[in-house]
């Protein structure tokens, strides 16, 4: 049958195997399958390296998560380093994982992401010297291939890199208690990044570790813009209340509290039906990517936020890539082979899709869960901040005293900026331009003064 | 065997006999005492002014959560990826 096959495919270009031939007619997903068949009781080549580099180069590694430790192992390209490497990585095995992240070839595409996780590793063995250079190389690395790509998602896949290098070193300056020079590099990642909305958070953590509360109520605010509305992190709203309670506006602080508890324990609720009820579906969260936001019910709204969230992620654009090139190549030889290569060819493709399609379900199914598990954290610490603002609040009352400032409105003079900040007042408005720049101008509370009794 | 059936049934009326027995409890319907007549041994003291020593309440600060680092977000950020 097979030899049947490669006549039928091959018999314009005589003496090339067939997946040469797959290869010709841009088959690839269909040419790698075959070249591994081809080639793997063979000795492996320079040529076959090259061959296998230049397929991946249009099917991308996805699909290859899932094949053999060995059979990888007998390819030494540097894309299969690459995989093997980050199996070593999440196996925790950092030693075998630092040695093949080193064995990606330098002007490879996967070098400023091998470069990425290799700091990573040093992170995590709190070699911080190694972890930083690493991040330096990569930052260096990811523009150098940016500048070199042609497509608009390649660059910009590179430029997420970078950027999650830079945040990575905001990141250790703030663990290492650094929190100016933290704001510093956080301060280098444009508004038009993806990334952006997620660092508001942490920027707003390194303010509130300052002692600057109005700036981290001011960028916590940033979340409430319309332009935000798939951005809600239980985290945020436990900051901003946490804030107003170092400034003593405890009124405030439960005024969120009771918003947060009101406005979206109903939505985790639902939330958590939703996943409970698809729980072992295989394509209920693929299928919810793409639905249409007039057919989601009600409840649906808030998983389809998180949805959106989720499908502006990297991985999900290249595994939906993906399966959009199996599909088109299924296609094309539905319309130009011969039924007998239909059958050899497309049950096979049809299986990698499958398996991809599986892969969006799981990672979706995954990050939503992950999100989940963040809620009764955050809602269990804002239930402390509720009962620390009563307890302070009874505090007051049976020591006769008042907070000192009356919460009525912001001032000016409570403002921290730098020279370079320029200053307007907000009008009840969202600027896309002002996102990410606003602060409070709140006066603590914290003084407090004896209340006067009425028969003094 | 006669000996122990006689022994037997003597015991058995003896105990019915027992049961029809019934103990009644009384206790004290009515008791007078006489207050004006009590005479109480000690010294007849009363506060001039009552006062309590002002003193701090006991506070118990519960301890919120801060973020120490983000290394959550990096293993995210990594998984983002692929």
């Amino acid at each position: 049958m097979k030899w049947l096959l490669l006549l039928l495919i091959s018999l314009p270009v005589m003496g090339q195997t067939l997946s040469e031939n797959l290869e010709k007619k841009k088959y690839y997903y269909s040419a790698l399958n075959e070249f591994f068949l081809e080639t793997y009781a063979k000795e492996i080549t320079q040529a076959h390296i090259e061959r296998l580099e230049k397929l991946l180069f249009f099917t991308g590694i996805e699909l290859l998560e899932d094949y053999d430790h060995t059979l990888l192992e007998k390819y030494p390209t540097s894309s299969t380093r690459f995989i093997l490497a980050r199996r070593y990585f999440h196996k925790k095995d950092y030693k075998k994982a630092l040695e093949y992240f080193g064995k990606v070839h330098v002007d490879h595409r996967y070098y400023p992401e091998a470069l990425l996780l290799t700091a990573q590793v040093h992170g995590t063995k709190n070699e911080f010297k190694q972890e930083e250079a690493s991040y330096t190389s990569c930052q260096k690395a990811a523009e150098k291939e940016e500048g070199k790509a042609d497509g608009v998602k390649i660059k910009r896949y590179y430029r997420m890199i970078y950027e999650i290098c830079l945040t990575n070193k905001a990141r250790r300056l703030y663990k290492e208690g650094k929190f100016k020079e933290s704001l510093d590099a956080y301060g280098q990642i444009p508004k038009q990044s993806y990334k952006w909305p997620y660092i508001i958070l942490e920027q707003a953590w390194a303010h509130y570790q300052l002692g600057d509360y109005n700036r981290a109520l001011g960028l916590l605010v940033t979340y409430k813009s319309p332009l935000m509305d798939t951005y809600f992190f239980p985290e945020a709203e436990y900051l901003t209340a946490l804030a107003y309670f170092k400034l003593c506006l405890y009124e405030d602080s439960l005024i969120v509290i009771n918003q947060y508890y009101q406005a979206y324990r109903p939505r985790f609720n639902q939330l958590e039906s939703v996943l409970k009820k698809n729980r072992n579906s295989q394509n209920y969260f693929y299928n919810l990517m793409f639905k249409k936001g007039a057919d989601l019910g009600k409840q649906e709204e808030f998983v389809r936020n998180i949805i959106t969230r989720l499908k502006k992620q990297t991985r999900f654009s290249l595994d939906f890539n993906s399966i959009h090139k199996i599909n088109q190549e299924m296609k094309r030889i539905i319309k130009n082979e011969k039924k007998a290569a239909q059958d050899e060819f497309i049950d096979h493709l049809a299986a990698v899709k499958e398996n991809m399609i599986s892969k969006i379900n799981y990672n979706a199914k995954t990050d939503i869960f992950n999100f989940l598990e963040t809620v009764p954290f955050f809602s269990s610490e804002l239930f402390k901040v509720n009962l620390e603002v009563l307890s302070r609040q009874k505090d007051l009352v049976y020591s006769n005293r008042k907070l000192a400032v009356d919460r009525a409105r912001g001032d000016y003079s409570n403002v921290k900026r730098s020279r370079f900040e320029q200053f307007w007042k907000f009008e009840g408005e969202f600027w896309g331009d002002e996102l990410g720049d606003y602060s409070l101008g709140l006066k603590s509370s914290c003084q407090t003064v004896r209340m006067e009794s009425a028969e003094e | 065997m006669r000996i122990v059936a006689f022994l037997f049934s003597f015991y058995i009326i003896a105990e019915a006999q027992g049961q029809d027995q019934k103990v009644i409890y009384q206790y004290k319907k009515y008791e007078k005492f006489d207050l004006g007549n009590l005479e109480v041994k000690g010294q007849l003291i009363a506060p001039g002014d009552i006062s309590v020593r002002e003193r701090d309440r006991k506070r118990f600060e519960l301890d919120l959560y801060t973020r120490k680092d983000f290394d959550p977000f990096i293993k995210k950020d990594i998984e983002s990826l692929r």
